[in-house]
């Protein structure tokens, strides 16, 4: 099987037509959240989902082979994965053993303290880092065994990443923040101007859309992210300390918004945090410490008043 | 990713660039401003020179009496170069009669010339005059007149004059048929040259037996320099050989080092002077190459703090997608930009300077040509944009070789 066929079977699993269509809600709790006077009225004008067009989508033929997913096999697979840094003379294992499952639609919480080795767990799930020791596979392949290109491929194409520190390109504005991974993906230039509209629409920055990241405050930064890791509508969203630079409130609503995400578009959401308070979204907690599980909690989501 | 998003990163990344930018800029406006200023100089002197040569006689060769090795065939007026080792040797008749019968020769005159006080309504002035054999003198020279004509065979007493003297030298201007007075002798002028630029214009042409009389140490039948034409330029270098056998063999001279005489083809200074043009230029040209290379190590070492500078977002664009090839091509790109930049601002930097140098050394030198070849200035557009590319490779490799995770963690 070919990585273009992988690629292909996640998007001809996400049905276009649903992606993003309730997510107008969310956007309407942040105009609550955070007093920051968004016009109101430029989003009601704006009713085209240019993610519900889709012949137009940048999802390639759907005609690749399908593979079963039955929500049987899982979407990421850990076996015995270890990442030893080389510190000169000194070596030392992040991650001693982890073996680990994450199956598709699952809203997963890495919880741990800080240093125990979930940021490095995290970049080995968006394919951004290799294991030292066992094997991460994506779909039943093995992310070793890809070439950068490939790896470029799977981390622009089916995964989201959203960081603690936001990690806009600060010389570019926000909406040509949110245009960049469809570049990357060569998406044509019209399409992508109406997805990154309807984006920025969403997160309620329509009006921020000529400014730079540093004329926007952070839990405007923040949303412009996700806006950004939402562009190639991806099945997987990544996020490490997501609300770490953030105040509660604000934070809240970006939590809100990923279980939106999760709740509406069926997205498999992976947090990774050392906050307690974010365990309250997942399906599913893994606590780790020292490089290792220390044990995997599933849950019952007990939702927040503030969506209902 | 698609060139022109290349193109837009790569701008982006110039327009946001720091000082630091702008001043690697500089090095490249110097490097490209100064090799454009230094070629288009250069061409304007080489086209200038070009046309000098090409009114020149490059069928002479000329005998001039004394031997200095350094000066045998650079320096150029007859009489005034060459600086005697031996005082005593002279140019005479039987030099002449030996080179008689040879075959590749068209004509062979004898000249003199000498520096006497011209006397002319009143007013003196010191003026070299030059003794012409009016027999040959109008075949040979390349000179023209403006008025009146030039030296016939019967003529004695008569002048063509320079056209300095005829309208600068004296307050009133002198006109064919009028009279000048040189050692209390009449001369009538007949004839005034066409404007050379050169020392030409200063000059007194002689009919040789009339200018023995009147200039003070001249004796007869002796000459301060031998004319001789081939017959076509192709000959001149076999007959410079010819000569100097002959005249060799008639002064008695039997090793190289007593020679008395020097030979100078017209055609042998062209090529020097040519020659050391294209030298010049080439010497100004590595210099400016010299300083284009420093503004390439310039652009080289911005490129490379801005990598580091960068090392974050080039993480953060790896991580939503971007390939190590998008990676080098927005780097390439802006290097490129810098260089580009730096270019057109260096053409037009350079276009005021080389047409600034012309004006200083002014028309006479360069041709009157001023500006700068539009093929040139798109060569130092093509230059500067290379040269950024080039210094560019190595940085932006590096950028695209990070690792997305060490990228990310860099602060
Ligand atoms: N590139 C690296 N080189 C050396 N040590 C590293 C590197 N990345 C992480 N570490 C170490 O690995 C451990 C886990 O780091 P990290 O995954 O960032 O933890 P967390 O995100 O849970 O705070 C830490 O002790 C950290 O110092
Ligand atoms: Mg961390």
């Amino acid at each position: 099987m070919t990585l273009t066929e992988i690629i292909d079977s996640f998007k001809t699993k996400l049905d276009p037509s649903k992606i993003m269509n309730s997510l107008e809600k969310a956007a309407s709790f942040n105009a609550e959240s955070e007093n920051d006077s968004e016009g109101n009225d430029s989003r009601e004008d704006l009713k085209i989902n240019p993610y519900n067009n889709s012949g137009n989508d940048s999802a390639k033929s759907s005609n690749a082979i399908r593979i079963s997913q039955n929500g049987e096999d899982p979407l990421i697979k850990l076996t015995d994965v270890w990442k030893i840094y080389q510190m000169g003379e000194v070596e030392f294992a992040a991650l001693k053993g982890i073996t680990l499952e994450i199956y598709e639609g699952e809203f997963l919480v890495v919880l741990g303290p800080s240093g125990s080795g979930k940021s490095t767990l995290m970049n080995l799930l968006g394919c951004l880092d290799i294991p030292s020791k066992g094997k991460v596979c994506l779909n039943s392949k093995d992310i070793s065994e890809l070439d950068e290109s490939e790896l470029a491929l799977i981390r622009g194409q089916m995964i989201g990443f959203i960081f603690q520190s936001f990690n806009l390109i600060p010389t570019l504005s926000t909406e040509e923040n949110v245009l960049l991974p469809l570049e990357f993906q060569e998406e044509d230039r019209h399409i992508s101007r109406q997805k990154a509209a309807y984006l920025l629409d969403i997160v309620g920055l329509t009006d921020k859309k000529k400014n730079l990241p540093s004329q926007l405050s952070g839990g405007q930064r923040q949303r412009v992210a996700i806006a950004r890791s939402l562009a190639v509508n991806p099945p997987i969203i990544l996020a490490d300390e997501p609300t770490g630079n953030l105040d509660t409130k604000t934070g809240d609503y970006i939590l809100g918004f990923l279980d939106g995400l999760h709740e509406r578009e069926g997205k498999t959401i992976i947090i990774v945090t050392h906050d307690l308070d974010i365990v309250k979204y997942a399906t599913r907690v893994v606590y780790i410490r020292d490089g290792e599980i220390e044990k995997i909690e599933k849950r019952t989501k007990n939702e927040p008043e503030g969506l209902k | 990713m698609r060139n022109s998003t290349y193109l837009k990163m790569g701008l982006n990344m110039l327009l946001h660039s720091k000082l630091r930018s702008w001043l690697t800029i500089i090095g490249i406006v110097i490097g490209v401003g100064s090799v454009i200023g230094i070629v288009s100089l250069g061409d304007a002197m080489q086209a200038s020179i070009q046309s000098e040569l090409a009114e020149m006689d490059l069928t002479k060769i000329t005998i001039s009496p004394g031997y200095t090795k350094a000066s045998s065939n650079m320096h150029g007026p007859p009489g005034m170069g060459g600086g005697g080792t031996s005082t005593d040797a002279e140019l005479t008749d039987d030099d002449i009669d030996a080179l008689q019968g040879l075959d590749s020769v068209q004509y062979i005159a004898g000249e003199i010339s000498g520096s006497e006080e011209v006397k002319y309504t009143g007013e003196t002035a010191t003026l070299s005059i030059t003794g012409v054999d009016p027999q040959v003198w109008k075949y040979m020279t390349t000179l023209e007149t403006q008025s009146g004509r030039l030296l016939e065979p019967a003529d004695k007493y008569v002048a063509v004059i320079g056209s300095g003297i005829a309208s600068e030298t004296y307050d009133h201007d002198i006109g064919v048929n009028q009279v000048i007075t040189v050692n209390n002798k009449s001369v009538r002028v007949v004839g005034i040259l066409t404007e050379e630029g050169m020392g030409d214009d200063s000059n007194i042409y002689m009919p040789i037996d009339g200018a023995v009389d009147l200039i003070e140490d001249a004796q007869e039948d002796v000459y301060d320099s031998i004319t001789v034409k081939a017959k076509s330029e192709d000959l001149v270098d076999g007959l410079t050989e010819d000569i100097e056998k002959r005249l060799m063999v008639s002064r008695h001279i039997i090793q190289e080092d007593d020679r008395d005489f020097s030979l100078t083809a017209s055609k042998s200074m062209a090529e020097s002077v040519t020659e050391m043009m294209s030298s010049m230029t080439l010497f100004l040209g590595a210099i400016a190459a010299v300083s284009l290379l420093v503004g390439a190590v310039g652009i080289a070492n911005t490129m490379f703090t801005s990598v580091l500078e960068k090392t974050k977002e080039i993480g953060t664009m790896k991580a939503i997608g971007a390939k190590n090839r998008d990676i080098l091509m927005i780097f390439l790109f802006n290097s490129a930009m810098v260089g580009l930049v730096g270019g057109i601002l260096g053409v037009i930097l350079g276009s005021f300077v080389s047409s600034g140098l012309q004006a200083m050394m002014g028309s006479d030198m360069t041709g009157g040509g001023s500006g700068v070849r539009i093929s040139l200035m798109f060569e130092g557009l093509a230059l500067a944009v290379m040269i950024g590319v080039i210094s560019g490779v190595v940085p932006a490799y590096r950028a695209s070789k990070l690792k997305p995770v060490d990228a990310l963690r860099y602060e």
